[in-house]
């Protein structure tokens, strides 16, 4: 049982990490245009290298 | 504005070939034999481009899409956007040190066009970035201090997509922070419900002792920022609902929270096992959803690219006082006094007086009226109507908000303001609700008190919680989200979720008739021909002549027979306004005038103009011109009849023209009005409680902002897009039988699920109240119905 003390906040650090991360991408307008990348990823050398 | 409306009315006409070639640019069959390989001069001009650029791949792109470019047709390469660069202009358009810009890009549609444009800074020197968005059309560009938006608009220009500066509105930024927010504040509910809902399990399952209390401390600290940073809007609302007096929905959701925080709160620290986090949690997270889905797809819709279309600015060519050269300035510029020259096709900027040149006017966005004019120097026109001939140049004697147009603008918006807010069947429904549940948890309460403290607690807060808002808070929303969403499938963008609820209620309807019920433009409704040589000879003196009716008579022939005819030789041709076209050919003198117009009232149609055709004053042929009704309109409004909606026309067009298409649409007499200005349009529509009113026009726009529902058409100006609370994108009225349709279906989902509320409401509060439902239950049973109503919705909606 003990073992739980030890996974639960490993377990909670973990998920906090990734909601840390989408709260980061969705600051950065991440998720305004979901509709391009899908194009966008058909055309090899598009200007990608900005933002 | 209008102007590109029609191009692409154009574009989108069937082409009859009789060769099977394609165009090498946009693939379309080639038509015209002098350009080899191209439908048109515009194409041929890209891919000469493209070729020069090196930038063929955007064909292999292209293919690899298999998608369809359109065809560039009519290309003036020489398009002047020097505006762009005028300090003025970038001090509204620009942005971030005025060296962004946005522009609606028209004609981009696939990954080759993202490719493309987003290749602009490697062959304009001066800009630095550009970046699509392919969902409304609309690039940012960025240049470098010394670069110019004129150049980058004129390239993409070059390249097939016409650019149109769109402003940085307030209201966008705004509103991508607080969707940052919400997506923010939806994901840290979801995560923490997530959690608690794992330790909850555990819960359930039977632990006790000190790993119960962890896990019920560590869902607290988890329910924290929850109830603090996600649910901060019911707060708010339920507030400012608080302080107008008003109950809206957010209240009872309130009610629940505090409720449920307090008594699991309370129960933690008293370390019993009731606590309720994850069921408050998830049902936090679960009304978020279902209004980040709603704030989303209605952003949607007011972001599409039809939409950004009509909210570009207008220019207008103005003649410079010192240099006498025409140059291109934003309509806002012109002033009283000013020479504007107006090309064909073109509108009006300002309301003038015609300095030099002959043309005709297409007055039915103003008036209603059908018929083109024919304007003269010295005759006024008004802003908002179409030049249709030639170029004319204009002396401003009124422009803004001074104009006709100006003037009902301004009396549409006064109208918006004065429309009475709906009291939503939701909120009516809300505000017994919330008393209810006040009150029998009261009952629950004092009933419990009858035994012991805790009891009364344990009952109170039972029936708190069993109680469930969620058809109001979430399927009634999703239910409305949902459809419209459907309604942008259907090509139908409503602009309010209170329109769908208006719309079940509607009773009467009005219709404009110009533009709405027909097509708003002349065409041949009957050709008689008394003379073997008349097809021929009529075609080669129409061609010769830019006068509307002229252009209806080509536009019929050259689409009726493939038939080739080989055009006489004319000599002496002249054209004499307001009469018709003459010439000789082989000696012999051909005119094609006017006839006076005999109504013919068994003629389903409206006629509105009769040439004919005479040899040496011997009348050979006739041509019967008038503007057709839409082909499914009469279909449509059988329709309505059925569906018990009281039809009735309204327009600005003269009695006779009014009342015969109103014959043919079989609307009794009473039920039309004619001659209506506007103001008197938007007062009838007024007088009826429950109104949708349809129509197109500048002439139409005060009805459109008074009625209870109204749609604008295809093909409408701006200001009746303004006004309405619904546009139609799809030809025709039949739009208008979708949108009741869908209206219907959606209230009587929601009835649905009150019912279905109700009657679980019932059961739960009596169970509550009666001490069979102890609170652990209820919260169970609470995300069941939650999931019922829910799924009932989208199941009956997708369909």
């Amino acid at each position: 049982m003990n073992i739980f003390y030890l996974l639960m906040p490993l377990a909670l650090l973990l998920g906090l990490f990734f909601l840390a991360a989408f709260i980061w991408f969705a600051a950065h307008g991440e998720y305004e245009d979901l509709e391009t990348p899908a194009y966008r990823i058909l055309v090899p050398d598009s200007n990608d290298n900005e933002r | 504005m209008h102007f590109t409306a029609v191009i692409m009315k154009v574009l989108s006409a069937p082409i009859l070939n009789s060769e099977f070639r394609n165009c090498m640019h946009c693939g379309n069959s080639v038509k015209n034999s002098e350009l080899s390989g191209f439908c048109c001069r515009g194409c041929e001009t890209v891919y000469g481009l493209l070729k020069e650029r090196k930038l063929m791949r955007f064909y292999a792109l292209q293919d690899s899409d298999n998608s369809v470019v359109k065809p560039v047709s009519n290309y003036n390469v020489d398009e002047d956007f020097s505006y762009l660069d005028s300090d003025a202009f970038k001090e509204r358009y620009a942005f971030n040190n005025q060296r962004e810009m946005r522009f609606y890009l028209e004609g981009v549609h696939c990954a080759a066009c993202i490719w493309l444009t987003e290749k602009l800074p490697d062959f304009v020197s001066g800009v630095e970035f550009l970046r699509l968005n392919l969902a409304n059309s609309v690039a940012l560009v960025r240049i470098a201090s010394n670069g110019s938006f004129a150049a980058a608009a004129s390239e993409l220009r070059k390249l097939g997509y016409f650019p149109h500066p769109t402003k940085q509105q307030e209201f966008s930024v705004k509103e991508s922070s607080e969707n940052r927010k919400h997506l923010v504040q939806l994901a840290i509910a979801g995560a923490m419900t997530g959690n608690i809902m794992l330790f909850a399990a555990a819960l359930y399952a039977g632990a006790d002792g000190f790993f119960a209390q962890t896990l019920r401390w560590l869902s607290f600290f988890l329910y924290i920022p929850v109830l603090s940073y996600s649910a901060q809007s019911f707060f708010l609302s339920a507030y400012i609902a608080f302080s107008k007096k008003q109950v809206s929905i957010d209240v009872p959701i309130v009610f629940g929270i505090v409720v449920g925080t307090i008594a699991s709160v309370t129960n933690l620290l008293l370390n019993s096992p009731h606590i309720y986090f994850d069921s408050l949690s998830a049902i936090i997270f679960l009304l978020l959803s279902t209004r980040y889905l709603l704030k989303r797809i209605h952003q949607k819709a007011l972001n599409s690219s039809e939409f950004l279309h009509f909210m570009m600015p207008s220019r207008a060519r103005r003649k410079n006082a010192t240099t006498g050269v025409f140059e291109e300035v934003l309509v806002d510029a012109i002033k009283v006094g000013d020479i504007v020259q107006v090309h064909p096709k073109e509108c009006f900027p300002a309301d003038g007086i015609i300095r030099s040149g002959e043309s005709s006017a297409n007055i039915a966005l103003l008036t209603g009226e059908a018929l083109p004019i024919d304007v003269f120097p010295g005759e006024k026109v008004h802003a908002g109507t179409y030049n249709e001939a030639a170029p004319l140049e204009v002396e401003v004697v009124s422009s803004g908000a001074d104009t006709r147009l100006g003037k009902i603008l301004s009396s549409m918006e006064a109208s918006f303001l004065k429309k009475a807010p709906i009291v939503s069947y939701l909120d009516q429904v809300g505000q017994i609700f919330i008393f209810a549940v006040l009150f029998l948890t009261a009952v629950a309460f004092f009933i419990g008190f009858t035994s012991s403290w805790y009891e009364a607690l344990n009952r109170a807060l039972a029936v708190a919680i069993v109680v469930c808002p969620c058809t109001f808070a979430l399927a009634t929303p999703l239910a409305i989200s949902l459809a419209i969403s459907k309604a942008a499938k259907l090509g139908i963008i409503v602009k309010g979720a209170d329109v769908i609820e208006r719309l079940s209620q509607v009773d009467t309807i009005f219709f404009d008739k110009t533009g709405t019920l027909t097509n708003g433009e002349l065409s041949v409704l009957q050709w008689n021909s008394f003379s073997p040589e008349a097809e021929a000879v009529l075609i080669s003196l129409e061609k010769n002549s830019r006068h509307p009716i002229a252009q209806a008579i080509q536009k019929y022939f050259s689409s009726a027979k493939e038939k080739v005819c080989i055009a006489p030789t004319l000599i002496g041709f002249k054209e004499t306004s307001g009469r018709g076209v003459s010439a000789f050919i082989n000696n012999i003198f051909y005119e094609a005038r006017r006839s006076s117009i005999e109504i013919r009232n068994k003629q389903k149609e409206e006629i509105l103009s009769v040439v004919a055709l005479y040899r040496n004053e011997e009348k050979i042929a006739e041509v019967i011109l008038g503007d057709h009704l839409r082909k499914n309109s009469l279909e449509v409004i059988k329709k309505l009849k059925q569906l018990k909606m009281d039809i009735r026309l309204l327009s600005g067009d003269s009695e006779s023209a009014v009342s015969s298409v109103a014959r043919a649409l079989e609307i009794p007499e009473c039920n039309v009005i004619a001659a209506a200005s506007p103001e008197v349009k938007g007062q009838i529509v007024k007088e009826h409680k429950n109104s949708f009113m349809i129509g197109d026009g500048a002439n139409d726009a005060i009805a459109l902002a008074s009625a209870y529902v109204s749609m604008a058409v295809q093909g409408g100006m701006e200001v009746s897009l303004r006004a309405a609370d619904s546009y139609s994108s799809v030809a025709g009225i039949a739009p208008v039988l979708q949108l009741l349709a869908l209206g219907k279906k959606t209230m009587n989902i929601i009835r649905h699920n009150l019912v279905f509320a109700v009657f679980y409401n019932i059961v739960g509060i009596t169970a509550a109240l009666s001490g069979h439902l102890n609170p652990l239950f209820a919260a169970i049973l609470m995300p069941l119905s939650a999931f019922t109503v829910i799924s009932y919705t989208v199941f009956r909606l997708q369909r």
